[in-house]
């Protein structure tokens, strides 16, 4: 469990690496090298480290331990096959606690990263639809249960295609240089992280690493299945290459475009869910 | 802190993860416990780990002092 936890960190940071070498690549740069984000955090962890003067700081300190204690929760939650709600509750409670991390450093950038986290919450409605979807065919919104459907039903992907792109648009929303990133956008410098730096930043890229590799993993699971550990990860890294190729081709969009575009999805998958509902 | 304070504090908590795996395997807490162990004690073992090796010897930089 112990060996799984740390695994799964280096896994998700190995993955982020990945991320920015194939989106360097497409757009014709060499990139840093695949194990630039494992490097940036034993980086972080060796530079000086205080709290700015105008942080609130228990606030700027709780939530780097915080950000790095729920997505533990949600690696157990995925890998002992528990609700799926909980895991989409823990992904809402991220939400928070980017809020939290902006706000808490009582920088400008810090709190437009924070009040842009907030802005980008709607990433979450066509998460509640995608479980309303899965509700629908798998009667259940366990984990395990959903894998069992599928062993005995076929993948979900091919059963509820238009919720898996939902998902896949949520996942999107949380990779960074992605069309949604606008909680990290440059002209904030570093969005709601600006000024977590030093060993506060080394927990927030660690929350990183298990975020990644937690919501790789879920996204896999839920509409592809269990398979041997070697199958997930290949499964993984064929959906985190996917994602970089949308992230490379695509610009950032602002913040009111990158709304519309998800409350448009949201839009959609009701519509879907009600036709659903109505056939069956 | 102290760089004794942040290796003391990094050090219990990597005891209390120890501590709950060995009880799980045991079989004297079941899974959910030790899970809830680390998800308190793995963040403070990472930040008070990192705080205790980076904590300098020498001369401090200049810190930020906020807007």
């Amino acid at each position: 469990m112990i060996g799984y936890l740390v695994s799964a960190t280096f896994t998700g940071l190995l993955m982020l690496g990945i991320h920015r070498k194939v989106i360097a690549r497409i757009q014709k740069r060499p990139g840093p090298p695949i194990w630039q984000e494992i490097l940036h955090t034993l980086k972080f962890s060796f530079k000086s480290t205080w709290v700015p003067a105008t942080a609130s700081r228990t606030l700027f300190i709780a939530v780097v331990l915080i950000g790095i204690g729920i997505w533990c929760a949600a690696l157990f939650v995925v890998t002992e096959g528990g609700s799926v709600l909980i895991l989409f509750g823990i992904y809402m409670l991220h939400k928070i606690v980017e809020h939290g991390y902006g706000l808490s450093s009582g920088s400008p950038y810090g709190k437009f990263g924070g009040v842009r986290s907030v802005i980008s919450a709607t990433s979450e409605i066509p998460l509640f639809v995608t479980i309303a979807a899965i509700y629908l065919f798998t009667h259940s919104l366990i984990i395990s249960d959903i894998v069992a459907y599928q062993a005995v039903h076929g993948p979900l992907l091919l059963s509820v295609p238009p919720a898996a792109v939902a998902m896949y648009l949520v996942l999107l929303s949380k990779m960074p240089y992605g069309p949604f990133s606008i909680v990290e956008s440059k002209e904030l410098v570093s969005g709601y992280k600006t000024e977590h730096f030093g060993v506060w930043r080394a927990g927030l890229e660690v929350c990183n690493g298990l975020k990644t590799y937690v919501l790789l993993y879920a996204a896999v699971l839920i509409f592809i299945g269990q398979f041997p550990i070697w199958a997930m990860l290949a499964l993984m890294l064929a959906l985190l290459v996917s994602l970089s190729f949308v992230c490379a081709l695509s610009p950032m969009l602002s913040p009111y475009d990158s709304v519309t575009v998800q409350t448009l999805a949201t839009a959609f998958m009701i519509v879907y869910i009600i036709a659903l509902v109505v056939m069956a | 802190m102290r760089r004794e304070t942040a290796f003391k504090v990094m050090s219990a908590a990597a005891l209390a993860c120890i501590a709950a795996w060995t009880a799980m395997i045991a079989g004297w807490i079941p899974a959910f416990a030790a899970m809830a162990v680390f998800i308190v004690a793995f963040p403070v073992f990472v930040i008070f780990l990192a705080l205790w090796w980076m904590y300098s010897q020498g001369k401090e930089d200049i810190p930020f002092i906020g807007y």
